[in-house]
């Protein structure tokens, strides 16, 4: 059969045509993972698709208190950032981008500061912060700096109940537990004394005021033979509390609850024993008694009630009893040459969660970001975290302890007592 | 009615307001003789505190620790007073507070690299370990001292004033510099003087608070303050003034801690205020 010049090219024509049509009937006719299967493999080749970060260098603005008397906070905040971005960056960075910090010190005007950490020095991440009335602060100008905020020890309850909860808020995150710690799971160790009429002791700012209020109400509810007998509020800046502990002791209680904190602590502590604090009361229960600045500086002197002083903080280095947890202890030690404070470790994993969410993501977008961090749960040295979607808190659990001293180079702590922190935390919708 | 709380607490607000009185005595005597309102005063007071630590930890000897905490103070205030308040004498009162704030400030941050940012302290010395208790509350004999302290510091200085010619010098100066001079007053030497005493009076203090308050940089920051208003109410350049109101603040502060635990500072503060309102030159003051 001869074929014409044009007959050729139809039937050409034609062929081409039915191939096409073939191709993509049959490729839609292709059963639906078959064709998943092709596009993840497409992208796990290396080389094929390089995922990288918009930017060479990730930075990350740091807040803390740097000056003055909790100074030595923002110490803290300052060495588990740079523990974490020296281990990130000798392994490569993220994605490929190094990690880059810049501290500021939030007690000259936080607002200020935090704006020149994104405008001046271009931070892509704003973490740290150590008082709750400076979190609310910078929470409530988050919107407009348009960048991720990642609180990792200013405690109150309202950055993440009312800002993201309430006020969708969505760049707040918080990787440190908050006021739920110091109120909440002190009643459930205060239920379990054999002890009835209690003290109290706090700050008489938002942090004092809520921790007293969570502890008095829960314990209430747990144990309702308990009377609280006497409140006392110092204000922030007390040098000396010998007005207050007699105010205490001329009460008929039988324990005492704080959650004062930092330097006031070391002299609280000191100046109950000198005053027979310790005689008096049976139990005492300490919420930040475990931070590491309060434990060196009480060192062998820190008194232990007959039914023990029951301490907690934010992380408390001897748990969780993981590799994990006792690999980043060492690390810390050796880079430090001390035991990790709590804010250390929440920075830390502060910037891991940072770290984890971008290498999911590849952006540096804050809306896909918000969304990888939503849920996400990390390994971190206190543990597993989940960041709850609902009101951006990291869950994990941190235990109350009882001091004691067994010639360590701080005082130890023993009869941990864990409970979930599911059960401890407070739930959205936060009524 | 049980009054035992009522005691523990005037026992308690004697001993602070003879610490009170250690700290506003100093301010008193600079800002009555040189005029000058001394932000620094603070500074002074924590470095004897850590210049107690510092000699304690390696003497172990209290007394001797003291007297060095005394003298370094009062001479870190003759070096403050040559080096930097002699040049503002003759300019506005905002130069000087900025130069005695500035001052502080640099201290401050020089402490924190001396010593760390974290608080130290000393154990109370064997012998005054103990106390009397009262309604479970131990009265340690400790601050029976530093009440005693005031209270000799008071006489002395009272007789020194009034009964030596240098007393006599530095009250002339007190009541007319350009007078005195004229008579054959050294005013610069006075002045020095002053100073000496001064920033060894807020040594003292701070190396006495060391075994019961920790110490920290920057941690007289808060106590000056208190120290500010009993000057202000007993007026500035009043020492008997200064040292009524030093106790009555002391002792009016710790009982309101036990009847109004949610307004004792509030209370404090309005008194003040009233006190400025009626009389702007303090209760004890005269011009």
């Amino acid at each position: 059969m001869s074929v014409d010049r044009r007959g050729f090219i139809k039937t050409l024509g034609a062929g081409v045509v039915g191939l096409a049509v073939g191709a993509v009937l049959g490729w839609a006719a292709k059963p639906l993972e078959v064709r998943e299967v092709t596009k993840t493999e497409t992208v796990t080749v290396p080389g094929v698709v390089e995922r990288k970060l918009p930017k060479a260098t990730v930075k990350i603005g740091v807040l803390g208190i740097r000056s003055g008397l909790w100074s030595t906070y923002g110490e803290f905040i300052e060495q588990g950032a740079r523990l974490a971005a020296e281990e990130i960056n000798a392994k490569g960075g993220i994605l490929g981008s190094r990690v880059e910090l810049v501290f500021r010190d939030e007690l000259a005007d936080v607002v200020k500061q935090a704006k020149e950490l994104v405008d001046v020095e271009g931070a892509d991440f704003i973490i740290g912060i150590d008082s709750s009335g400076n979190a609310m602060k910078v929470g409530g100008i988050v919107s407009e700096l348009g960048k991720i905020l990642v609180v990792t020890h200013a405690a109150t309850h309202r950055l993440t109940e009312e800002l993201v909860y309430k006020e969708g808020k969505k760049l707040i995150f918080r990787s440190s537990v908050p006021v739920y710690q110091d109120g909440t799971l002190a009643a459930y160790i205060a239920k379990d004394l054999p002890v009835r009429k209690w003290a109290g002791i706090n700050g008489d700012y938002e942090f004092g005021r809520v921790s007293w209020e969570l502890f008095t109400k829960t314990l209430k509810a747990l144990r309702p033979d308990v009377e609280f007998v006497v409140d006392q509020w110092p204000k922030f800046g007390t040098e000396d509390f010998t007005p207050f502990i007699s105010a205490l002791l001329a009460s008929d209680a039988e324990a005492l609850f704080t959650s004062i904190w930092a330097i006031e602590l070391v002299t609280l502590q000191r100046q109950l024993t000198i005053m027979g604090g310790y005689k008096k009361f049976r139990a005492v229960i300490s919420t930040l008694g475990y931070s590491m600045d309060v434990a060196y500086s009480l060192g062998t002197d820190y008194p232990t009630a007959e039914l023990g002083t029951w301490v907690s903080a934010r992380y408390m280095w001897p748990y969780p009893p993981t590799k994990a947890n006792k690999d980043f202890v060492d690390r810390f030690k050796a880079r430090w040459g001390r035991l990790p404070a709590y804010s250390a470790e929440t920075t830390y994993s502060a910037i891991y969660m940072l770290k984890a969410a971008l290498e999911n993501a590849a952006t540096l977008d804050p809306d896909i970001l918000i969304k990888t961090l939503e849920g996400l749960v990390i390994m971190t040295p206190a543990g597993v975290r989940w960041i709850r979607p609902e009101d951006h808190q990291a869950i994990y659990e941190v235990p109350y302890g009882r001091i004691v001293h067994k010639g360590a180079e701080v005082p130890l702590l023993e009869d941990l007592k864990a409970v979930p922190a599911m059960l401890y935390y407070r739930h959205p919708p936060f009524t | 009615m049980d009054l035992t709380p009522f005691l523990t607490q005037i026992f308690i607000g004697l001993y602070k307001g003879s610490l009170y009185w250690i700290l506003a005595l100093g301010l008193v005597l600079i800002f009555g003789v040189v005029r000058v309102i001394n932000f620094a005063h603070a500074t002074f007071y924590v470095t004897g505190s850590y210049m107690m630590y510092t000699f304690y930890m390696y003497t172990g000897n209290f007394i001797l620790s003291l007297t060095m905490a005394t003298l370094i103070a009062g001479a870190l205030g003759v070096a403050f007073e040559v080096a930097v308040i002699r040049r503002v004498y003759k300019l506005e009162t905002i130069y000087q507070l900025l130069a005695t704030f500035a001052i502080a400030l640099i201290f401050n941050e020089a402490q924190k690299l001396v010593w760390g940012k974290g608080v130290v302290y000393i154990p109370i010395p064997e012998a005054l370990r103990e106390g009397v208790s009262i309604g479970g509350v131990t009265l340690n004999y400790y601050m029976i001292l530093i009440m005693v302290i005031g209270l000799l510091l008071f006489i002395i200085v009272i007789l020194f004033m009034n009964n030596t010619i240098m007393g006599l010098r530095i009250r002339a100066v007190w009541r007319d510099p350009v007078m005195s001079e004229a008579l054959g007053v050294s005013t610069r030497l006075i002045y020095t003087l002053v100073f000496f005493v001064g920033a060894a009076l807020a040594g003292l203090g701070g190396a006495l608070t060391v075994p019961l308050i920790s110490v920290g940089p920057g941690l007289a920051d808060y106590l000056i303050v208190t120290a500010f208003i009993v000057v202000v109410i007993a007026g500035l350049g009043s020492i008997t003034g200064a040292y009524i109101i030093s106790v009555l603040v002391g002792v009016l502060s710790s009982i309101l801690v036990l009847i109004t635990p949610e307004l004792d500072i509030v209370i404090l503060y309005m008194i003040a205020a009233f006190i400025l309102l009626l009389r702007p030159q303090g209760l004890f003051g005269e011009r």
